[in-house]
């Protein structure tokens, strides 16, 4: 996404890796020439060669403008090269989720609800609108839930430089109330509650696989 | 044509593509949904109608988004491992079987229209793709030094 919103750089923290000693021969016990070209092992084609190391590939999220998140303690399951990465990840896997435990439940409802000696036809369509009906809705508000979740999660961890538990639980329970904030007082904290709840569990779990 | 390194590979760009696709339908949807709540709401009533109409529709337009986006995105990583190849092909291919698929309770005609149009609008995505590479390659093209006017004069 960053053609789209631009991206700041981060300060590059890792350091010039050292230069390593890639003669093969001690520098400070030459004489001459002849000497160095006689040393088994010095005028090795395999590393000279310019395309030498070529066999190792590419490396993914490896490349010099793709620069991996930096913030501290921000480190994730998977990589992630910033915001947009972890947006794009959470809402997905969350929308998925509420997806799929929407159309399951769609699913059973279904089954229960075919009506007695209908054509397969029917039956079939049956099923679909119950899965139709309730997977998108739950994925919906799941999504929402975790798209808002996210934007406000890493505008805090940008205002404070780094990322805890602390941060991911803010940011649950800001995001629950916004979700019901036209609905009252009262659900609104009760929805704050429960979302402050899962981002904590959240954070639990990560700790647990990590 | 080799392969993008700024996205992730494939299975788990499919997550990245819900989510991205969700995201941008929600926003733009807030957005689009905002501006028209507003408008069609009686004086007095307008910021409510915004805020009752960005509920009601834009997940719906989130949702829509990213099930076309991740369906997309799912086909276009099998058509990737059974091709075994990345050309503009892969991205007509998935979007036929993308506009199939979303068509397909529609019936036989319905479903095969809407792949063929779904297919046609991701080759002329593909095209225009190609030409702005086409067109960044020919303004990065290697120049010839230029000649000097004059031989210099041999000392």
């Amino acid at each position: 996404m960053s053609w789209l919103f631009g991206s700041r750089k981060a300060e590059q923290k890792a350091e010039e890796p050292v230069q390593q000693q890639s003669l093969g021969f001690d520098p400070t016990s030459v004489s001459d020439i002849s000497n160095i070209l006689s040393t088994p092992g010095a005028l090795d084609t395999s590393r000279l060669h310019p395309l030498a190391g070529l066999d190792k590939g590419i490396e993914y999220l490896d490349l010099e403008d793709e620069v991996l998140n930096q913030t501290e303690g921000a480190q994730g399951l998977i990589p992630s090269r910033g915001w947009s990465d972890d947006l794009c990840y959470g809402t997905g896997a969350v929308y998925l989720m509420g997806l799929g435990i929407g159309g399951a439940y769609g699913f059973q409802e279904g089954i229960r609800n075919i009506p007695a000696n209908s054509p397969p036809k029917l039956k079939i369509n049956t099923i679909l609108n119950h899965i139709t009906k309730r997977g998108p809705y739950l994925g919906n508000s799941a999504g929402v839930l975790a798209l808002t979740y996210n934007i406000i999660d890493s505008t805090i961890d940008a205002f404070r430089g780094k990322h805890d538990d602390l941060n991911s639980v803010g940011a649950g329970a800001i995001a629950g109330a916004i979700f019901k904030s036209s609905k009252g007082f009262r659900p609104m904290g009760i929805s704050a509650g429960l979302m402050a709840g899962a981002a904590g569990a959240w954070c639990g779990l990560k700790s647990l696989l990590s | 044509m080799s392969s993008d390194h700024s996205r992730d590979p494939c299975p788990i760009v499919i997550l990245n593509d819900f989510g991205g696709a969700f995201s941008m339908g929600v926003i733009g949807g807030s957005i689009w949904h905002g501006i028209k709540g507003f408008r069609n709401s009686p004086y007095g009533e307008r910021r409510i109608g915004m805020l009752s109409a960005i509920k009601a529709r834009a997940p719906v337009v989130g949702g829509n988004f990213g099930v076309w986006g991740g369906l997309f995105s799912t086909f276009d990583c099998s058509v990737k491992a059974v091709r075994k190849r990345e050309d503009p092909w892969n991205a007509i291919i998935a979007g036929f079987f993308t506009g199939g698929a979303l068509a397909f309770r529609g019936g036989k005609k319905h479903t095969l229209q809407s792949a063929i149009m779904c297919s046609i609008l991701l080759g002329v995505f593909e095209g225009v793709g190609l030409m702005f590479q086409k067109y960044s390659a020919w303004q990065n093209k290697p120049q010839a030094m230029a000649y000097p006017d004059q031989p210099q004069p041999m000392a």
